[in-house]
């Protein structure tokens, strides 16, 4: 059987949602006949630079993140370029282990992490690894702030995704859709999503952090610079439209 | 126009370092209000993931660092550059490492934008924004595809609007004339 080496991403480390939705994948690896994985914490020195050492050693590699401004965090470009060297071992005829990833984004919609996906893809290809897959999946804060129970389903699927790699070395396309939940809302929920998030109670989460530390009234603050206008959430961004269209 | 480039050089004196200066300078000479951050030389702790800069004080990281310094040049630009070399298909961990503390320039509450959600405009307004990308290090052309398309969504999530993005074998008067007329 393969060895898996699971590589967390999350600059929060061990109590990420990135780590929860890990230990998932994780678990379904061990029913599929797998050995516990080793875990290392790219967040923590000791764990950034024993993954620079596991990773030529491993037969799999699961390499899991948080979308951070759109891509990948800091810490995981950190370390991909430690693994320049292994790109040239590839061409010179080494052999690199298969790699996996798993992106969770705070945005409802898969759509937000599709781009990182392609660049994990291209980067698979770069190292000559067998590539597995990408897992996506929006709104992962719900690990973490929902009870388990909420979560059974999403834990379950990403249980059936460990337990394909364990099994056929890569995720199965149905299940990869199945997990990353809605990708675009449709025109109608969007504009019912527009109205409801100008609504307070869409913002529970936030608001009761900010009053528990006493910075509500400031929720608004621009230090460097004149505020945006109140109320004007819903505004959108000028030259967005444009923008959607252009070749840039 | 005040412009601001965020060079995200890592090392010093390379060809590509060189051409930011190049650009820097055609920029400068046309009568703008150039301000290069180095970002190797800016104290940044990186983002851990704490929130602290929309829940504890809002709009500013709570780590004391270089973060401010980043946010504020940044926001009061007409236009930023952000410059950086592309190593294994992507900008600069420098770079990126930057820009995950640019998080405190929105706000946490999610609205609807083309559709899709995004994060609530924190200022009245952001800069325009340009990509200059080093491909000195074997970048191909699908490397600097992927590299634009991920900018193209950070820039629109943090409210800036991409413009602009050219790889450094190009001359850099053409270059520093094509980011003005674009802005």
């Amino acid at each position: 059987m393969n060895s898996l080496l699971l590589l967390n991403g999350s600059p929060r480390g061990e109590r990420s949602n990135s780590m929860k939705m890990l230990t998932r994948v994780a678990e379904g690896w061990q029913r599929g006949g797998g050995q516990a994985p080793p875990v290392l914490h790219l967040a923590q020195a000791a764990g950034f630079n024993r993954a620079v050492k596991a990773f030529p050693e491993a037969d799999v590699v699961l390499l899991g993140m948080p979308l951070y401004t759109d891509a990948m965090p800091g810490i995981v470009k950190s370390y991909i370029e430690t693994l320049a060297p292994r790109v040239q071992a590839a061409a010179a005829g080494g052999v690199n282990p298969a790699l996996g990833f798993l992106v969770q984004s705070g945005f409802p919609e898969a759509l937000h992490s599709r781009p990182l996906q392609r660049y994990l893809e291209k980067l698979a290809r770069r190292l000559g690894s067998p590539y597995a897959g990408v897992i996506v999946r929006g709104a992962g804060w719900t690990m973490e702030a929902m009870p388990e129970q909420a979560n059974r389903k999403l834990s379950e699927r990403l249980r059936a995704l460990g337990e394909q790699l364990a099994r056929d070395g890569r995720f199965g396309e149905a299940e990869l859709k199945a997990v990353a939940g809605v990708e675009r809302f449709s025109a109608l929920t969007a504009a019912l999503l527009s109205v409801a998030l100008r609504l307070p109670v869409m913002q529970f989460a936030w608001n009761g952090q900010l009053r528990k530390n006493g910075v509500w009234e400031r929720r608004f603050a621009a230090p460097y610079g004149p505020a945006a206008r109140r109320g004007n959430g819903d505004r959108r961004t000028p030259g967005f439209e444009a923008d959607l269209n252009r070749g840039c | 126009m005040r412009i601001t480039i965020l060079n995200g050089e890592p090392v010093p004196a390379t060809p590509f370092q060189q051409y930011v200066l190049d650009v820097a300078r055609q920029l400068a000479a046309s009568g703008h209000t150039v301000t290069t951050l180095d970002l190797r030389e800016l104290d940044l702790k990186g983002c851990s993931g704490c929130f602290g800069c929309w829940v504890k004080t809002p709009g500013e990281c709570v780590k004391r660092d270089g973060s401010a310094q980043l946010c504020r040049a940044v926001i009061r630009a007409d236009l930023a550059v952000l410059a950086s070399p592309v190593t294994m298909g992507y900008t600069s961990t420098l770079l990126k490492r930057a820009t995950d503390q640019m998080i405190p320039l929105i706000h946490p509450f999610f609205v609807i934008e083309g559709g899709e959600v995004h994060h609530r405009a924190r200022y009245a307004s952001y800069p325009r924004f340009g990509l200059l990308l080093g491909a000195e290090g074997g970048a191909d052309a699908e490397d600097i595809e992927i590299t634009t398309a991920l900018w193209k969504r950070t820039a629109r999530n943090l409210k800036f609007r991409l413009v602009l993005t050219a790889v450094s074998n190009r001359p850099a008067q053409e270059v520093a004339h094509e980011l003005t007329a674009a802005a």
